[in-house]
């Protein structure tokens, strides 16, 4: 038996199974980054949910009205990832790739894909352009010499950098990978309700 | 070689989507499922993903508009045309592209049609 959550897409409210739901959030969470400089992004957003809603609606069996995975998992698909479109004069730069466009100004992030635990190794290497294995390599080193307190660190990176988008059509992540960003969310979640 | 050149020419690909968007929404009044399916069997074969942000781009650029239209099956619909500055934005376009098609077939040695 699953648990049902209750949202409200493009402010109608939709049924989804626990599981579902959680993976629509990381969909809509990825979308927001992506969309981080768009002006229009509240509008893309309602767009969205709303294509979300009518994709699902449509899958749903006859009699059905709990949105399960089955239904969710191909509608995402078909949407596709949110992309920044190339530039124009609401001055988006023009870049190669939804990722790229998304990346704060920073540029450090954490990439689940190809992760081994979080993502913070896979998020560093791609950001000085070095090679995981040499990232994960000097990682393990430093939790020796450190006595430990590598993991400490480990953890408040892992809690302080923000995710690189998941492209939807790449495989599934990684049972750590995807269990280490959907806890870090719900913490921020937490978070951030207790601070606003 | 097909991959390499979708590949290759992405970027392209990416910048010409505008252009084709606004010639579609340009011939008549469309939602997004219309123009899907315009893309569906081309080069430029794309998703809500990556066209409704495009969308809010060119509306907040007074080139589209919308007006919601009712629908027999579901919520009402959006449905997009091209504004005024839209309408000549595109005709000065479809002129550079001309231009830049004349450029690309004299330029060099071998021509593209043979």
């Amino acid at each position: 038996m699953q648990r049902v959550i209750t949202v409200s897409l493009n402010r109608i409210a939709y049924h989804f199974e626990e599981d579902a739901h959680r993976k629509l959030k990381l969909y809509l969470d990825d979308a927001t980054q992506a969309l981080a400089r768009h002006p229009g992004r509240a509008e893309v957003l309602a767009d969205i949910e709303q294509a979300i809603a009518d994709q699902c609606r449509r899958r749903l069996e006859p009699g059905r009205t709990v949105i399960s995975l089955a239904e969710l998992e191909p509608a995402l698909l078909e949407i596709g990832p949110v992309e920044m479109p190339s530039a124009g004069a609401d001055g988006a730069p023009a870049t190669d790739g939804a990722a790229a466009a998304a990346r704060p100004a920073t540029g450090l992030q954490q990439v689940s894909e190809g992760a081994w635990i979080s993502g913070v190794c896979n998020g560093l290497a791609r950001s000085a352009a070095l090679d995981v294995t040499l990232v994960r390599v000097i990682a393990v080193l430093l939790l020796f010499v450190t006595g430990g307190a590598m993991i400490l660190l480990y953890a408040v990176l892992m809690l302080l950098l923000p995710y690189a988008p998941v492209d939807p059509h790449a495989q599934p992540l990684r049972w750590l990978p995807s269990k280490c960003r959907e806890l870090v969310l719900a913490i921020r979640a937490r978070l951030s309700a207790l601070t606003g | 070689m097909k991959q390499d050149t979708d590949i290759r020419f992405g970027p392209i690909r990416k910048g010409l989507l505008e252009f084709l968007v606004l010639k579609i929404v340009g011939s008549r009044s469309v939602y997004v499922p219309d123009i899907l399916r315009a893309l569906s069997s081309t080069e430029f074969a794309t998703q809500e993903g990556t066209l409704y942000p495009l969308l809010s781009k060119l509306r907040r650029e007074s080139l589209v508009d919308y007006e919601w239209q009712e629908s027999d099956a579901g919520p009402p619909r959006k449905y997009y045309r091209l504004t005024e500055s839209g309408r000549s934005y595109l005709a000065s376009l479809c002129d550079y592209w001309a231009r830049i098609n004349r450029t690309v077939e004299n330029i060099g040695r071998e021509p593209c049609s043979e």
